[in-house]
């Protein structure tokens, strides 16, 4: 075997397997659970596609499947990269969405305690204290309009707060 | 001498070797590695949930991608469960198609190469757009994803 025609088969070899892991590469880089780990076969395929082009002489037959298996170990890469970038930029908004997710529960928290009734009881030994508040909208408006229109004393007001 | 296309196409043949050529090597692994694939979701159960892959991107981030749940919904498809597997994930039954699909290309377009060695460069392309349409159509919602996120 002449020195060319083992350039020319190692350079085969180096473009079959750069090709093959490139194709691999592209399709695992796809997937968003597995996508972020396509980067190392995908630098494989280019490092093996690079050796094979700079064994392989300027016409030789496996330099298509070389420059085949680069771009497609290039463009794999860049998917898998795009991934890392999405993953970045959902941590980024990870701890955003949880503070939104406070915040509503707060307001709704806020917005249901307006028309609940609240009652508090301590106890020490034998004394009790009980405190109950009444603090329905909704009677405090109809509290409001009874007033306006004198049905009630502005004593009886203070029944709804003991 | 003269040579009948015949005797053309049986020397062809005969010289042949699989070793020398690119596009049978590929599509011998391709065919190897998609079996594999498909060993791995027999072997792992969906019912014992033992998969060694776990979601790298739900690790880093906390929320599920498009893609979690697929290594059930091809396991389950796998084993005749169609409504459950497309439970797990509904992009499940276009991958599977796109694997199985290319596992019986693989093995018809080597079958056709090795028959016709006068129509090999047009099967390449043939071969080279179909599987990149196949795969476009199969990997399509997580390639919106991406794009939608970027």
């Amino acid at each position: 075997m002449t020195m060319e025609e083992e350039k020319k088969n190692s350079g085969q070899t180096f473009g079959i397997a750069a090709l093959i892991i490139a194709i691999i590469t592209f399709i695992i880089a796809v997937i968003p659970c597995i996508g972020l780990t396509a980067i190392i076969p995908g630098i494989i395929a280019i490092v093996l596609a690079s050796v094979g082009l700079s064994q392989v002489s300027g016409n030789s037959s496996s330099r298509g499947v070389l420059i085949a298996g680069l771009v497609i170990g290039i463009v794999a890469s860049v998917i898998s990269l795009s991934q890392y970038v999405i993953a970045g930029k959902l941590v980024g908004k990870w701890p955003n969405s949880i503070e939104n997710i406070i915040e509503e529960v707060q307001e709704n928290v806020v917005k249901e305690l307006k028309d609940a009734s609240v009652s508090i009881k301590v106890e020490n030994g034998d004394e009790e204290v009980e405190i109950n508040v009444n603090q329905r909208k909704k009677d405090k408006e109809q509290i409001l309009e009874e007033l306006e229109k004198g049905i009630i004393s502005p004593d009886d007001t203070l029944t709804g707060t003991e | 001498m003269i040579h009948l296309p015949e005797q053309n196409d049986l020397n062809a043949r005969a010289h042949f070797s699989i070793r020398n050529d690119t596009y049978l090597i590929c599509n011998l692994v391709f065919s190897g590695f998609i079996l594999m694939l498909f060993m791995y979701f027999l072997i792992f159960s969906p019912d014992r949930n033992n998969y060694p892959v776990v979601c790298i991107h739900e690790k880093i981030t906390g929320q599920a991608c498009s893609s979690c749940g697929l290594s059930h919904s091809l396991s389950l498809i796998l084993r005749g469960r169609i409504e459950e597997a497309l439970r797990w994930n509904e992009n499940g039954i276009a991958v599977f198609i796109f694997f199985v699909s290319q596992f019986f290309l693989r093995l018809f377009f080597s079958h056709y190469y090795v028959n016709n060695p006068d129509f090999r460069k047009q099967l390449i392309v043939t071969d080279i757009a179909g599987s990149s349409l196949i795969f476009l159509l199969a990997f399509m919602p997580f390639i919106i994803n991406i794009f939608r996120w970027l």
